[in-house]
């Protein structure tokens, strides 16, 4: 009895030993010809639509950078490889999750869907001495703490409702005089809507609400029915998806019907907003970080052109979204950052971030010391006929802006 | 007034949409003391058969009701036939897990069939309005969904309280122990008391296809309102869940008028935990039913 105790309690030591055996070998972040970058993802939870359109960008980007020969670095060339982990669309699993990418010697982290998840995850990168390329945290409290070691490719919070405002005011006649906001509650969605109301006023608006929903709901019923008697021109709504197609449906449900037309944020330029939608979805504006008319070229991918022909040969003819886009440009800062640095050693690749100025498929690539990318411009588009096009600036525009966009 | 009135009718036939989601779980919890944290994923499977027979072949959500409540009712029976019935009598810890287990397994694999996109059924009618007096609109797809929800109810209550069938899943429900001493096969009573709740949610699902946009994250919202218009109803009476939904509507839609729109939810639970605390059997709910006997 006390033997078979004994050989128990061996084989549990033993199991152990060989636990933290196998963490240890991990320890090296791979073997040495390969590029390991570790990616917290939505792939479940309530932002997995976007999480997985992100994890999209950086796969094609992983293609497009091994199919090139890999990154040469050192005097080698390193195959890329990006370690996924599913953070279930929380901030502190994500913030988890980059902590054992650490634990492991990944040191170099792609970043996950959304503002609120990169926020969490910028904390501990910090700590840790990791590097990001954020893909997709767009709001501009990230880049308000100090931290010198995450990086945006994309354009930030404040210029995605100002730009849709910069727009009208620009283009519509006749030019319309009222604006309602409409926003999410989160960090993102409040920053992107006063910072567009601040715009309107600026450029001679009158904002004649400002009212909040709670984020990811499917009922602003609320909301419309609070400003309806205020009769507002235009309404912009700062949103994700979700929010995005349940103002237009149950606008149309109360009667909310603005002479001008809607402007929403993020969910325009998304296929699913104007395949659940139907003609209700028609001549709504949307703001984007990216389009296939985008000016810019690199050695990976080519022009934004390119990125269209490359995107819809790997995902089944679908045409590309900016969420893919941004995220490829992310993976694409990262792995020009190794390459000038000439190695992984994440304070340099942070010096060669923080330094770096090159033009891309997305757009130039160029940080300001907090870590946005101020040098890139957000553009403009209209659903029309059922497909987003570009609208504005008018150097990038495929069509002419229909007005007013709500014909009825 | 009129923006007061509009936010009621409103949040009335919201409360119709929660009621209808609502009245399946409240009725499997009733009868058999199970809290079925799999129900907000049945109204997502419903949601989306209902969205693959209009891609397929055109039918329209509403009439997809019938099919789709078919498919549910066989479903439910075999799930509580095969898998819940082995637990049943266990504490309700474990009957939670299993129902737990399930919820995940169902929305994942629907994250995997269907990717985590938001769809929709669009039909020509359910965003139309018809204009009350004085501007306030009703809009079709949810009057539809609400005058669904009260027959649906109506007609459980019939079920329950004029079939031979309904009176043995009321007395199985008060006492199993002499339920089963009467003759009644309790597992056939119980198999099909969970098919008739899976039948509802999926008929609910039907009605979501057409009104709102879905996809599998849903699946926890919709048990969520189940279980407050559940518990604010309360147990035991059939007409609970839908003075549960009804009230749980009018009281987001009053709330969302008369202050900030964020604090919503907070203003939904703050009813619930007065109704609890003033009537903890909820609203309309009895007393004896917590205490009932379990053999």
């Amino acid at each position: 009895m006390r033997t078979r105790k004994a050989a128990a309690l061996a084989a549990a030591v033993a199991l152990i030993a060989a636990g933290c055996g196998s963490k240890g070998e991990k320890q090296s972040g791979g073997d040495a010809d390969t590029l390991t970058i570790g990616a917290s993802m939505s792939l479940t939870g309530s932002l997995a639509r976007e999480g997985g359109l992100t994890k999209e960008g950086y796969e094609l980007c992983k293609k497009a950078v091994n199919a090139k020969g890999g990154v040469a670095a050192g005097g080698k060339h390193l195959k890329l490889d990006i370690k996924y982990q599913d953070d279930t669309s929380k901030p502190d699993t994500a913030a988890q999750i980059v902590d054992q990418f650490n634990d492991k010697g990944i040191k170099l982290i792609l970043g996950p869907y959304g503002s609120a998840t990169t926020e969490a995850a910028a904390a501990v990168i910090e700590r840790n001495g990791q590097v990001m390329a954020d893909s997709s945290g767009a709001d501009d409290k990230i880049f308000q703490k100090g931290y010198k070691r995450t990086f945006a490719a994309l354009s930030p919070a404040h210029s995605y409702a100002a730009s849709m405002v910069q727009a009208i005011a620009e283009m519509a006649t006749p030019k319309p005089r009222t604006m309602a906001f409409l926003s999410a509650d989160d960090g993102f969605s409040k920053t992107v809507a006063q910072s567009g109301a601040d715009e309107a006023r600026k450029l001679g608006f009158t904002v004649v609400a400002t009212e909040y929903f709670p984020s990811g709901t499917s009922d602003v019923s609320a909301a419309l029915t609070k400003i309806k008697p205020m009769k507002p021109d235009v309404i912009v709504g700062s949103v994700h998806v979700a929010e995005g197609i349940a103002i237009i449906k149950q606008a149309k449900e109360l009667g909310v019907r603005p002479s001008g037309g809607f402007a929403e944020t993020v969910a325009p330029p998304t296929p699913d907003f104007a395949k659940s939608l139907g003609a209700d979805a028609e001549n709504v504006l949307g703001s984007t970080q990216w389009t296939a008319k985008t000016a810019g070229k690199d050695k990976w991918i080519g022009t934004a052109a390119d990125y269209a022909t490359q995107f819809a040969a790997m995902f089944g003819g679908r045409a590309p979204e900016y969420h893919g886009a941004e995220a490829t440009a992310a993976c694409i800062a990262l792995v020009d950052a190794v390459e000038k640095a000439g190695g992984t050693d994440p304070d340099k690749v942070r010096d060669a971030l923080a330094a770096l100025d090159e033009p891309t498929f997305f757009g130039p690539l160029k940080f300001t010391p907090e870590g946005q990318n101020l040098t890139k411009t957000m553009q403009v588009v209209q659903v029309q006929k059922g497909k987003p096009v570009t609208v504005w600036p008018k150097d990038a525009a495929e069509a002419p802006l229909i007005w007013p966009g709500n014909r009825s | 007034m009129s923006q007061f009135l509009q936010a009621t009718v409103y949040g009335l036939l919201q409360g119709g949409l929660f009621a209808l989601i609502a009245v399946g779980f409240s009725l499997v919890w009733g009868v058999m003391n199970v809290i079925n944290l799999a129900h907000g994923s049945f109204v997502l499977v419903g949601a989306y058969l209902a969205f693959e027979l209009n891609r397929r072949i055109g039918l329209d959500p509403f009439a997809a009701m019938v099919p789709v409540a078919a498919a549910l009712f066989a479903a439910g029976y075999l799930v509580q036939r095969g898998l819940i019935n082995l637990v049943v009598k266990a504490p309700i810890f474990i009957t939670l897990l299993l129902t737990f287990g399930l919820n995940l397994l169902l929305v994942n694999g629907l994250i995997l069939i269907y990717s985590g996109d938001y769809r929709s059924v669009t039909t020509g009618y359910a965003a139309d309005g018809f204009a009350l007096m004085s501007g306030v609109r009703v809009p079709v797809g949810r009057l539809l969904a609400a005058v669904v929800a009260l027959l649906l109810t109506l007609a459980l209550v019939a079920v329950m309280r004029r079939t031979r069938t309904g009176l043995a899943i009321l007395a199985t429900g008060m006492d199993r122990g002499a339920a089963r001493l009467m003759g009644i096969r309790a597992r056939h009573v119980y198999a099909l008391t969970f098919g008739l709740a899976a039948a509802m949610a999926g008929a609910a699902g039907a009605a979501v296809s057409a009104v709102g946009t879905f996809n599998p994250a849903d699946a926890g919202r919709f048990t969520l309102f189940s279980f407050v218009a559940a518990v604010l109803g309360g147990l035991g009476n059939m007409y609970g869940a839908l003075i549960g939904g009804m009230v749980l509507g009018l009281v987001e839609a009053w709330g969302g008028q008369l202050l900030p729109g964020t604090l919503v939810n907070a203003v939904a639970f703050a009813v619930l935990v007065a109704v609890l605390a003033v009537r903890p059997e909820g609203i309309a709910g009895r007393a004896f039913y917590s205490s009932r006997v379990e053999v």
